[in-house]
């Protein structure tokens, strides 16, 4: 547990081999990525990128055709490399025999949290993630956005000092994903690292500290959130301008949309957002706002995953 | 503690899937009829001759009575309850190995032979439990009745639990192999079939005409389970006849433990 990454890995590729037809995928090819402890990492990547197979190696689900995979610095095909994780699976497929309280002891128990523990801890978790009065309930009875904070309730049993969360708020409704998010914010100010895999970029962006993009099985972005979306240019909101000048400005900005009587221009650099203003000031134009403005997570995305 | 939370869990999944409680009903079912077949006239009649006169032959001949009892209580354990046993079983692998189920428990501190012995041990419970609670039944009924108590008898509870976890380690390979618990029953169902007409060796040394068919005839008895020859020893035992030996107890262990390693090594090397 003395290491600088909670999550490490280098080089990691899993090649699946088709059992009849010999033919080969690379789900994941030589990924190699650093997750500090204590911070929330988000890993993003479209449909098929490898995304639950890199999670699947971390937790020895699925065996590396080649590279290393470390947690907290040990190789995490040992057992007890596992033991400070807590996972919530996407797709998870819960036994519906357990009750809420008694899938909650189950599932403790073989994180090696005592019995005389859990009997606290329960009644604890479940007041967390809002199900109390639910408890006694098979768990069948669930909804799915129910059924996913009892996932998070199981993945925070035992106090781990990681948690990877795949689609962590899939199927909650709105107020439930605001839950979820106080309840990581909770883990992140008690040191927790969090390692989320997540197709919801706003909320990847609002939440995580550094992301990394996979595509087609390599790491096709990496780095801290604040970086990769920084850096796109100004917005400028001016009030009715005139239409000849606002053709002209139209003609310097990327973009130009208007609303409520006012029209924004989206200008890739300062020099060219400070032209537009000396303009719009020699024609005593009223500015109402100039505002530097980022590449959304979504934008990066889409970029990173077209080239 | 992580093994007995393995274990409860799948006795816990046997008694959600009604499993337990269906080989319950039916032990229970078993014993009624023996209880109501001890009150009919010519067993009641039998046994009062037998108390009233006491003469050794006259006991001797009703212990033969109870022996055949339990000769046929073996004999319903060791065909009709082991299909039972194996068919309700048979499932209990494959639904462990569900996506959304297994990397859950990938994800704890345990190791996969771990997981898989405590899902092996939680099945083999539940029919030892179902076996004891049936033999230890009748036992007692007939005891109680008869005032004769064979404890001989009650070994068919080790010998039936044997046999279910010989059969229940193919149903395992086959499970980790295939996921599936149809392909699981009939292959161990099959094994419980062949086995009969496999322990015949001696008259098909004697009809075989050719030595490759008699040395396969031979690989495929030595390997094979002999479930027929099991409850055979039990039966003898019962009924105070020597067995011809113990080959058939560690042949059996033998390949229960291969096909157990088996599924270990694949379950250790499967992706999920």
């Amino acid at each position: 547990m003395d290491s600088e990454y909670a999550i490490e890995t280098q080089d990691l590729t899993k090649v699946y081999i088709s059992r009849w037809a010999r033919r080969e995928v690379r789900a994941i090819d030589g990924v190699s990525l650093q997750v500090r402890r204590g911070s929330i990492f988000g890993l993003l990547g479209p449909n098929g990128a490898g995304k639950t197979t890199f999670v699947k190696a971390l937790l020895s689900a699925v065996r590396p055709t080649h590279g290393t995979a470390l947690i907290f610095g040990r190789d995490a095909s040992q057992p007890e490399a596992r033991r400070p994780i807590g996972y919530l699976p996407e797709n998870h497929r819960f036994p519906t025999y357990f009750t809420g309280a008694g899938m909650l002891d189950f599932y403790a128990a073989l994180s090696g949290v005592e019995a005389s523990r859990r009997r606290k801890l329960i009644p604890e978790q479940l007041e967390l993630v809002g199900l109390s009065q639910w408890a006694a309930v098979r768990i069948g009875k669930y909804s799915k956005g129910m059924l996913q904070r009892l996932g998070l309730a199981q993945a925070l049993m035992h106090a781990p000092s990681i948690l990877i969360l795949d689609e962590p708020t899939d199927g909650v409704d709105p107020v439930g994903r605001r839950q979820i998010r106080d309840i990581l914010s909770g883990c992140e100010a008690r040191g927790v690292t969090v390692f989320v895999n997540s197709h919801l970029l706003a909320e990847v962006e609002t939440f995580c500290h550094e992301v990394a993009i996979l595509h087609r099985g390599k790491v096709a972005l990496s780095g801290k959130t604040q970086d990769l979306t920084a850096g796109k240019g100004y917005r400028l909101t001016v009030a009715q301008p005139p239409e000849a000048l606002a053709q002209e400005l139209r003609g310097r900005a990327t973009s130009m949309s208007a609303r409520d009587g006012l029209v924004d221009f989206q200008f890739p650099s300062r020099e060219s957002a400070n032209g537009a203003m000396d303009l719009l000031r020699a024609q005593q134009c009223e500015i109402e706002a100039l505002a530097p403005t980022t590449s959304t997570l979504e934008e990066v995305f889409v970029r990173t995953v077209q080239k | 503690m992580l093994t007995l939370a393995l274990v409860s869990d799948t006795f816990r999944e046997a008694l959600a899937r009604k499993i337990f409680w269906g080989l319950f009903a039916l032990s229970t079912l078993m014993m009624l009829f023996f209880l109501f077949l001890v009150q009919i006239d010519i067993v009641q009649g039998g046994v009062a001759t037998v108390t009233r006169f006491g003469g050794s032959a006259r006991t001797l001949q009703a212990e033969q009575v109870v022996r055949g009892v339990y000769g046929a209580i073996a004999t319903f354990l060791y065909t009709f309850g082991m299909f039972l046993a194996v068919f309700a079983s048979s499932g209990l692998i494959p639904s462990v190995l569900e996506p959304g189920r297994i990397e859950l428990l990938l994800s704890k501190p345990l190791s996969r032979t771990h997981i898989l012995l405590g899902r092996y041990a939680g099945n083999v419970l539940v029919v030892f439990l179902n076996s004891t609670y049936l033999v230890l039944g009748v036992w007692t009924i007939l005891g109680v009745k008869t005032g004769i108590w064979s404890p001989v008898f009650l070994t068919a509870i080790a010998t039936t639990t044997f046999i279910f976890a010989v059969l229940l380690s193919v149903v395992v390979l086959i499970g980790v192999l295939f996921e599936s618990a149809a392909l699981a029953t009939m292959i161990a169902v099959a094994l419980m079939i062949i086995s009969p007409i496999l322990a015949q060796t001696s008259l098909m040394m004697r009809l075989l005409s050719s030595e490759w068919s008699r040395t396969l005839w031979r690989v495929l008895y030595y390997s094979l389970p002999k479930v027929y020859e099991l409850g055979k020893i039990t039966l003898d035992a019962i009924q105070s006849r020597t067995f011809a030996g113990f080959t058939p107890i560690w042949s059996s262990a033998l390949f229960g433990a291969v096909m157990l390693g088996a599924a270990l090594a694949v379950f250790s090397r499967r992706d999920f």
